[in-house]
């Protein structure tokens, strides 16, 4: 193909797969023998490309006996499922048995706390009767001791103090 | 063998399934052919698919409903093998997988064959958004909208694309 025919290559390629012509194309097939040998070219190619693009996906097709091999397949598979619920059951027995048994020994076990010793009864039994204190007993004794503290100027015997007279000074006086 | 189809049918819940397998079958085997080019693998993978949708059958008895279902499914599962596969090649060498997809496929026209080869790598190398569009649309029975379906694009995309992709695959293919 000329350089100067390289414009026409995607018409070209329509042509050989649609055979629908473009108008331009349409009027330089005649005139140009490249570009005709060319869509000669494409087709006869198209036509290779044709039958060999089905065999892509057709190989040789599934073996004889594959549907009775998937449903061979499909039993087993069923029969697995089956046979789960069953275990499901016996899993649900076990732990069910396993929560009966530690509901029965905690019960017992609380029942047995409950039973009190001899000993430790007599001393609930004084600790109920034991009386709490006053709330003057409670209080704080230094209220009562600075309350009965004399005051300034105040003695221990509740007698007045007796401030010592001013004596004068003699010494001046004989002077 | 039939003595089996008829016990697995016999079983009500999942009445129906070996009819919709037989619907489905050729289809499927083919969409996850087209993506993984070999029938071992495809066939795996088709039996995958058919075993999920067996899980879930209960939700789809309807034949339309299991049809679309199934082809998304197969799809992704044969996405996710291939992933595999490019994972392994990373450290196998080229000739061992070319090898493989010939010894399993059985003998053809040696001319052909190279062709096929060749038509297979120049779809690997397409953009994603083509190639799938492309593989799926290679199957038979998958109209645009059954590809759009199962990628989540319109019909009309799926045309498009199409078109392109064979463009594409018309230029390099000389």
């Amino acid at each position: 193909m000329t350089k100067a025919c390289q414009k026409w290559r995607g018409d070209l390629l329509e042509v050989a797969l649609t055979g629908a012509t473009a108008k331009g194309l349409e009027e330089h097939l005649p005139a140009c023998a490249n570009c005709s040998e060319e869509l000669s070219e494409l087709r006869a190619r198209k036509a290779r490309l044709d039958a060999l693009l089905p065999l892509v996906a057709q190989g040789t097709g599934p073996s004889a006996d594959f549907r009775a091999r998937v449903l061979a397949a499909a039993e087993a598979a069923s029969e697995g499922k089956r046979a789960r619920p069953w275990r499901l059951w016996t899993l649900a027995g076990v732990t069910a048995v396993i929560l009966a048994a530690l509901v029965i020994g905690a019960t017992s076990y609380r029942r047995r706390a409950r039973t009190v010793p001899a000993d430790e009864l007599a001393a609930a039994q004084i600790l109920t009767e034991w009386r709490a204190p006053s709330d003057v007993l409670l209080a704080n004794p230094g209220q009562e001791i600075l309350r009965q503290m004399p005051r300034l100027g105040e003695s221990y015997l509740h007698v007045p103090v007796k401030m010592p007279v001013k004596m004068p000074l003699k010494m001046n006086e004989e002077e | 063998m039939s003595a089996l189809i008829a016990r697995a049918e016999a079983h009500s819940p999942e009445a129906g399934f070996g009819e919709r397998i037989a619907e489905n079958q050729r289809r499927v085997f083919q969409i996850a052919f087209s993506i993984l080019g070999n029938s071992a693998d495809a066939e795996d993978v088709a039996q995958e698919a058919f075993l999920r949708a067996y899980q879930k059958f209960r939700s789809l008895r309807e034949a339309e409903k299991f049809r679309a279902w199934v082809n998304r499914i197969v799809f992704r599962l044969a996405l996710n093998r291939k992933r595999g596969y490019r994972r392994r090649l990373a450290r196998d060498t080229a000739w061992q997988i070319s090898e493989t997809r010939t010894m399993v496929d059985g003998a053809r026209d040696a001319e052909k064959q190279v062709m096929l080869d060749r038509l297979h790598r120049e779809i690997e190398r397409l953009p994603e958004k083509l190639r799938s569009v492309l593989q799926l649309s290679l199957v038979e029975e998958m109209g645009a909208a059954d590809v759009g379906a199962v990628l989540g694009i319109p019909a009309g995309t799926v045309r498009s694309r199409v078109h392109t992709a064979r463009k594409l695959l018309l230029e390099v293919m000389k």
